[in-house]
């Protein structure tokens, strides 16, 4: 599901934008380390799972308004090199305000531990995240599919010539579509770091699966991120059950095999 | 569309490498490089260069790769001992140069000889990763060089020992006795082990002696799963040793993927409940990582810890922590703990000719850092105290440090009937 959030934010940007966004990783890890300190500050993991994810937005929404959008015509190699840079200036400016040591973050007391589901233990607090990731996904697939806006946000990836000839603000709709990745981005960051700590490089691992997500769900296919998400996450656990050793290669396996037969992705068009 | 991946990971690899590296480090790379650069433009030939006046040390430490983050560390501690010593030993200078092996086996041989044939340097300590210090071990046989290491393979004094290669960690029977003994004196029930092992040469070896050790004990190892090294997604891992319902879960591996796996136990709800012993540890550097309710029931074997009782150490630990803040952990205690061996051997040889070093090197005996060490001469393993720790529960620590108790101290060497090292050989 954390798999399905990440592909879906970046598959957003990558499709409405049309810019491989090398930074995606690297705001997941601010999520986590806002997340971490939005919760010293205000000594709620909830306030602090709300505040973190908008202080990622908020940053992508800058990231959009002063640099990605002077490169909308400048090609993919200039937003490539934009992107990437920008993740490496993130990833510094996490070891300068957070430090290079990793850090340890607890889940809230009302979610640590583990339950007995009888065959095995799973921790609570990944059932949370299960649930809560499930939601939103549902929650942006509504947006895009019932609202007006998410309507002009797919009618962009379609045809951007044809949205901004029906007069509507085609720059603003690509700021929007950016902070709202970078929102998913966070959120999944801030969920994450309970659970897998917290290192500056932890964008990084990240960042390779979210391309396998969205190149595996076609290029700007916003269901078939989903879908694709879903899929990695259940090939891994279902591997790991039976071949351990196997599971962090069955993402690249699965992807691999998909673009084989199908080479525009699941879902994908192009 | 399909080489876009490929293209991605190869970006991402960089990527990685590159983050890996703070500005610190940077700037040390800078100042090797502007050394290098500089003895390379003043094109000497290499006889006026390799003055016997100076003593040349090479500190072969990782700057950038998988180690990145520890080879500044181990800087730390191989300056601090040469400082104790007025960068002199036998009335001459001491030299002390460093190179980056970037955590790779090509590299490091090659800066290594670089250093060997350009700078004249005839005694090298390091690096980090067992498996790159294999390797440029072939390099001190070649270049007749002196070599100390500290690591978790077992081969450096075993099945690959040469004259000039030296281990300083403990023997990963060592290791496993100390762990294993310990731990069944305090937790007799817990016979049901399950076993998270990092899949590589010092993995397996110290898998092994657990299981050899376990046996006299009656222990039943009902799982033991390999992981990659650099394994960050323990879940899977865990999910399987939790229905394994073990009594104790012991991890064999080291840093970051420690760290991942002792967090990830704690999310599953094994720990407090199930005890958790990590083998091999780092001390100190792993277990500030882990916040005091991971850390709880969790017990640990390490090369060092910042606690023992040593004069030595005490003093050691006492000026590393006015320096960096910190307390040290094994690495840049390793680090220091070999070069005042090196030294040592100098002052007992009363020469810096290889030959003679070696030969002081081996059979001796100093009651330094962690205590009474020998260095057998017979396989070049360092034999010396293992420590276990037992974790502290968050009411009992008295300050942020106060992270375990030093419960135990092992020095049980490998017996006879597993020792892969025949013959030292000659020079």
């Amino acid at each position: 599901m954390l798999y399905a959030l990440m592909g879906l934010g970046l598959s957003l940007i990558t499709g409405i934008l049309n810019i491989p966004n090398f930074a995606h990783g690297a705001l997941f890890a601010v999520g986590a380390y806002l997340l971490v300190s939005a919760v010293g500050i205000l000594g709620n993991f909830w306030l602090g799972l709300i505040v973190a994810p908008l202080g990622v937005a908020l940053l992508g929404l800058l990231i959009e308004w002063a640099g990605v959008r002077r490169l909308y015509a400048a090609g993919h190699d200039y937003q490539l090199l934009f992107t990437f840079g920008l993740a490496l200036i993130l990833n510094e400016l996490i070891i300068v305000i957070w430090g290079p040591v990793g850090i340890s973050h607890l889940p809230p007391a009302l979610l640590r531990g583990g339950v007995d589901l009888g065959f095995t233990f799973y921790p609570k607090y990944r059932l949370f995240v299960m649930v809560m990731a499930g939601l939103l996904v549902v929650a942006t697939w509504l947006f895009l599919e019932k609202t007006r806006y998410g309507a002009i946000m797919r009618a962009g990836i379609e045809n951007k010539e044809m949205v901004s000839l029906l007069g509507i603000d085609i720059h603003k709709l690509f700021t929007v579509a950016f902070a709202l990745g970078a929102y998913l981005a966070g959120i999944a960051g801030a969920l994450t770091a309970p659970i897998r700590g917290l290192s500056p490089g932890m964008g990084v691992d990240m960042l390779g699966i979210a391309f396998v997500v969205v190149a595996l769900g076609g290029l700007g296919n916003l269901l078939g991120a989903i879908a694709a998400g879903l899929l990695i996450g259940v090939a891994q656990a279902v591997v790991a059950a039976y071949w351990t050793e196997a599971s962090t290669a069955v993402i690249f396996a699965v992807m691999a095999a998909v673009l084989l037969v199908r080479p525009q992705g699941l879902f994908g068009i192009r | 569309m399909g080489s876009v991946p490929i293209f991605f990971d190869t970006l991402a690899q960089a990527y990685t490498r590159e983050t890996a590296m703070s500005n610190q480090k940077r700037r040390d790379i800078l100042k090797v490089g502007a050394i290098g650069a500089a003895a390379a433009g003043l094109g000497f030939p290499s006889i006026i260069r390799a003055q016997p006046k100076e003593i040349v040390i090479l500190g072969l430490w990782d700057q950038t790769g998988a180690f990145a983050d520890v080879g500044p560390l181990n800087d730390r501690g191989m300056r601090m001992a040469l400082e104790e010593r007025g960068m002199k030993v036998l009335g001459k200078p001491i030299k002390y140069i460093t190179r980056d092996g970037a955590t790779q086996a090509g590299t490091s041989t090659r800066r290594a000889e670089e250093a060997i044939d350009g700078e004249g340097a005839r005694f090298m300590i390091g690096p980090w990763s067992s498996g790159v210090a294999l390797a440029v071990s072939e390099v001190a046989k070649r270049k007749k060089v002196v070599h100390l290491f500290s690591g978790g393979t077992e081969d450096i004094s075993g099945s690959r020992c040469h004259r000039y290669s030296f281990q300083w960690a403990a023997s990963p029977y060592t290791a496993a006795k100390t762990v294993v003994d310990n731990f069944m004196k305090a937790n007799p029930k817990a016979k049901r082990w399950h076993l998270l092992v990092a899949d590589y040469a010092f993995g397996w070896s110290v898998e092994k002696y657990i299981k050899e050790v376990g046996k006299a004990h009656g222990i039943e190892f009902v799982g033991a799963d390999r992981h990659p090294l650099g394994e960050r997604e323990f879940s899977n891992y865990v999910q399987k040793a939790a229905a394994n319902r073990p009594d104790a879960v012991a991890m064999i591996n080291f840093g970051g993927d420690a760290v991942a796996g002792a967090r990830e136990i704690f999310n599953f709800g094994l720990t407090p409940k199930v005890p958790l012993i990590m083998s091999w540890s780092s001390g100190v550097e792993e277990l500030i990582q882990l916040s005091p309710e991971i850390r709880e029931n969790m017990w640990v074997g390490t090369n060092f810890y910042y606690t023992a009782d040593t004069p030595v150490a005490k003093a050691f630990v006492k000026s590393y922590q006015a320096k960096f803040k910190t307390p040290p952990g094994y690495a840049p205690s390793a680090a220091y703990s070999m070069t005042r061996m090196l030294l040592a051997a100098f002052d007992k040889a009363k020469s810096d000719d290889v030959q003679a070093v070696i030969k002081a090197l081996e059979g001796l005996e100093v009651n330094d850092l962690l205590g009474k060490m020998r260095v057998d001469g017979a396989t070049h393993q360092t034999l010396r105290p293992y420590f276990f720790l037992r974790c502290k529960p968050k009411k009992a620590m008295k300050h942020d440090l106060d992270l375990a108790d030093i419960v135990a101290t092992g020095d049980t060497p490998l017996p006879k009937q597993y020792a892969a090292c025949k013959d030292i050989g000659g020079f």
